[in-house]
């Protein structure tokens, strides 16, 4: 038997084509319909207008691409022999950008994109997390309208910001920008505390081992209820191999696969189109979603907060890891354990602005002389591992590829392997629950087909 | 070439005012008073799609009947509406739970979605998330699925002729419309669109992509794609540009509906006057700096520091109709020039190919937008104007020092 379901509640929507057999899931495809050409329109345009261009390819981590942008041009100077000079300030206002919009994402999608379809299959009531009207879903939007805002005061609005240039950013906040954005990420910790974990943030941290799930009261509390009640911790298994591209966001990178290995090749990156469609190719008839796949060293490997905190080997969520392995359960997990190390790293990093520093500082040279060159960049965006490739000539682009975190985890199987949320679902035994494991990859179709 | 005249420059940019007068005069207003009561005690009548009370709501977030007053005032003055609609702008609000509305998304970013999930000035959310009637939003209602599809069908035949029909993204047409489709049945997005406008009371194209086409559109539009009024005829269509459009603006447009069961009064481009009425420039806090030919010239130099104009930055204020200037964004936390980032003039069509953003006007030989030879900003010879001082209205005087904005109160301006 086939079924053939529509997902949303996610950015954009995703079919999800699945194979009954013995009310199992034995095949799973997922499809990404909806395409708007960024590579192709990014071509000829002028090297500098990608920093406007990219932040739109998504209205959730338009940070990151914005970030990826500006590095993958720094690197260009770079690979001509002319390395710019960047000011700490200037670093730890982008890290700060990129770490509030992980954080605003991170909320909105633990109530907003999983919590409506977990309480649907428990047996118990959870009325607070209905959307719309639950008070503690309406608490999420309140939450992640407070937080972003402690970006806005220094990067001007959000979503589709673009204050970063190369040689730094081009705001320059007061002494009193600086507090108010503190106060934010203040806020934004008692939020943590008392509606998410329903601890304090200390003693939060502090866990670290899997009896101690039971300390955790109100939302993290209720998912965790939830999980065991309806066995997440046993579905939603990939390859259990992990991946980290960069170094931003307080994690090193690094792949899992079996043990960690902390050697990362850029160059063992390669995409295949082998069932994407292409707007020039339009006789491929094994193509059937907009989204490329992505290999590290002819592997699939996940990315994502899971993989992070693998990685790095952060006690708890190493711990819940090592038990259920790539669960489900274990990846919603990862996903509200990064909220509260990236709410105490950005106020280690506050703490270190140096307001009487240069905002910017000019590069020596003009981008318009650079001949010929390509450059990559990764930035660790909210769903992961994010890879700009630029070519540039003469001051306009000639080639612009970008690989998202979703093409990683949502991307097509290829002839040897599956693809990593595939994997994930097959062996499913409902419907609900293959989509629940599909949502904990936090989904967004606009970026993977972008 | 006699446009490139002195007396031409002076009137591109330092008129005092490119805000499209819409006041209509007294007997207009009270008119339109009389019709506005009376369609709000209709509206009473009808049962609410929702029967959940703003007032209690506005109560629960600890948000006192002054303050929400006080929201209602400033809408008011948004919506260019004289000061005695206030009392009925506030009823209005309340009454928005007699509108049903139905989201769809397209070709988008999800971005416009996003900011209207970051609006939360006192009151604005919970008029939005708890009073408006948001029968359908694929993004974050609860259903999803053949439920969801089930949920649209059922919205759609129920308030026939009755919903707004709110849009984010454009609408691929090349090839047959394969570039976006939607739903079990592989409906193009073309196809959807066509169909629930049929039977909308209006359309609101939310976001430069649901306008003019955006993002997707740029050269060399691969997808085709196309903004909803080239599509959606015989049918009221409201535009609200901008990259992301701004909630305020999105609020303003439902108010109006529930106000007067009109669409707001719209200019050319379909974008309604209260809010595109304005331009950039008039309202900027770094105006005066710009008639005192007080420029940046380059990232983090002095004139920076100093929050002087970014024109030589390649802020498109001048040629950009908007009212962010004055309402900001993220409940007014700060806009991109109060942080030292020009406008990209991102509600104006096709401003990706003509504006962008790294092309400062100032040596990119441009052509002022009223006509005439391309030049430079400094082959106009702004630098003479100043000078003069002609046309510099007080609020760019009053503007010079207010100068940058360190916190903000969450209220906007006009307020
Ligand atoms: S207008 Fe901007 S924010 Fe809205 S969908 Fe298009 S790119 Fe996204
Ligand atoms: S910063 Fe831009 S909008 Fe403001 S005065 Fe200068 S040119 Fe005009």
């Amino acid at each position: 038997m086939k079924t053939v379901d529509i997902v949303e509640r996610i950015e954009g929507e995703a079919k999800l084509n699945l194979t009954w057999k013995d009310k199992k899931v034995s095949d799973a495809s997922i499809d990404f319909l909806n395409f708007r050409g960024f590579e192709y329109i990014l071509e000829n345009k002028p090297i500098l207008d990608a920093l406007v261009y990219t932040p739109r390819i998504c209205g959730i981590c338009g940070q990151a691409h914005l970030l990826a942008t500006v590095n993958a041009i720094e690197n260009l100077y770079k690979n001509s022999g002319n390395e710019l000079q960047i000011t700490n300030k200037a670093k730890i206002l982008r890290e700060l950008g990129l770490i509030i919009e992980i954080i605003d994402s991170h909320i909105k999608w633990f109530y907003m994109f999983i919590m409506p379809d977990v309480i649907a299959i428990s047996k118990k009531q959870y009325e607070g997390y209905t959307p719309l009207k639950g008070e503690k879903w309406l608490g999420a939007q309140k939450g992640a309208s407070e937080i972003i805002k402690a970006l806005a005061i220094y990067a001007g609005q959000w979503p589709h910001t673009s204050y970063m240039i190369p040689g730094g950013v081009m705001s320059d906040p007061t002494l009193l920008d600086i507090v108010t954005c503190e106060n934010y990420i203040d806020q934004t910790i008692k939020y943590f505390e008392k509606d998410i974990a329903g601890i304090s943030i200390e003693n939060y941290l502090s866990l670290n081992s899997f009896e101690e799930l039971t300390l955790l009261s109100s939302s993290l509390r209720d998912f965790v209820d939830i999980s065991f009640e309806t066995k997440l911790e046993q579905v939603g298994k990939a390859h259990n191999r992990h991946l980290v591209l960069s170094d931003m966001i307080d994690v090193k990178p690094g792949l899992y696969n079996k043990k960690i290995s902390n050697n990362i090749d850029l160059a063992k990156i390669k995409e295949s189109e082998e069932y994407t469609f292409n707007i020039n190719k339009k006789d491929n008839k094994k193509a059937h979603t907009w989204s490329k796949s992505v290999q590290y060293n002819k592997h699939f490997y996940e990315v994502g907060p899971l993989s992070r905190a693998v990685i790095n080997e952060r006690e708890f969520i190493t711990t819940l890891h090592n038990k259920y392995d790539d669960s489900t359960f274990t990846r919603v997990m990862s996903r509200v354990d990064e909220i509260a190390h990236l709410l105490i790293y950005s106020k280690k990093l506050i703490k270190q602005i140096d307001i009487s520093e240069d905002s910017y500082i000019k590069p020596k040279i003009d981008l318009k002389s650079l001949e010929n060159i390509t450059a990559t960049s990764s930035v660790e965006a909210c769903r992961g591992s994010l890879v700009h490739t630029l070519s540039v000539n003469k001051g306009l682009i000639t080639k612009y590829d970008v690989i998202t975190p979703t093409v990683w985890n949502l991307g097509p199987k290829n002839n040897i392997e599956l693809g990593v949320a595939q994997k994930a679902i097959i062996g499913s035994k409902s419907l609900n629950e293959s989509k629940i494991i599909l949502r904990s990859f936090d989904v967004c179709s606009v970026c993977t087909t972008h | 070439m006699a446009y490139d005249s002195q007396e031409m420059v002076k009137k591109v940019f330092n008129q005092n005012s490119a805000r499209v007068d819409t006041n209509k005069g007294e007997e207009f207003y009270n008119n339109l008073f009389e019709k506005t009561k009376a369609r709000l005690s209709k509206l009473r009548k009808q049962p609410a799609l929702k029967d959940i009370d703003i007032i209690d709501i506005v109560e629960s977030e600890g948000v006192n009947r002054r303050d929400f007053m006080k929201w209602a005032s400033a809408t008011t003055a948004t919506l260019m509406l004289p000061p005695m609609f206030t009392p009925l702008v506030a009823e209005a609000a309340e009454l928005m739970n007699r509108l049903p509305v139905i989201w769809i998304e397209l070709q988008d970013c999800a971005g416009n979605s996003e900011a209207l999930l970051r609006s939360s000035t006192p009151t604005v959310d919970d008029l939005i998330f708890d009073v408006l009637s948001l029968e359908f939003h694929e993004t974050i209602m609860a259903a999803a699925g053949h439920q969801a599809d089930a949920q649209l069908e059922d919205a759609v035949e129920h308030f026939k002729g009755k919903y707004l029909l709110f849009v984010e993204g454009a609408i691929p047409t090349a090839m047959n419309g394969q570039y976006g489709t939607i739903g079990a049945s592989g409906e193009t997005f073309q196809e959807h669109l066509m169909r629930l406008s049929k039977d909308a009371a209006a359309v609101v194209a939310v976001g430069s992509c649901a306008t003019f086409g955006g993002i997707p559109a740029a050269a060399p539009n691969p997808t085709g794609a196309v903004g909803v009024m080239d599509l959606v005829k015989g049918k009221p269509v409201i535009n609200i540009p901008a990259c992301p459009a701004n909630p305020a603006n999105m609020v303003g447009v439902v108010l109006h509906y529930v106000l007067t069961g009109q669409v707001p009064e719209l200019d050319s481009l379909l974008r309604p006057k209260f809010a595109f009425g304005y331009r950039i420039h008039d309202n900027c806090e770094r105006r005066a700096h710009f008639d005192a030919g007080e420029y940046v010239e380059e990232w983090g130099d002095e004139g920076a520091k100093n929050n002087w104009c970014l024109y030589k930055m390649g802020c498109k204020g001048p040629m950009t109709f908007n009212n962010c200037s004055i309402i900001r964004y993220n409940d007014g936390a700060n806009w991109p020039i109060g942080v030292g980032r020009g406008c990209i003039g991102c509600s104006e069509p096709d401003f990706w190919d003509k504006y962008a953003y790294e092309r400062p006007m100032a040596d990119a030989h441009i052509k002022a937008p009223t006509g005439g030879v391309e030049k430079t900003v400094d082959e106009f010879g702004l630098g003479l104007l100043t000078a003069t001082t002609i046309g510099i209205g007080v609020h760019a005087i009053a503007s010079a020092v207010v100068g940058k904005r360190s916190v903000n109160n969450g209220e906007s301006e006009e307020a």
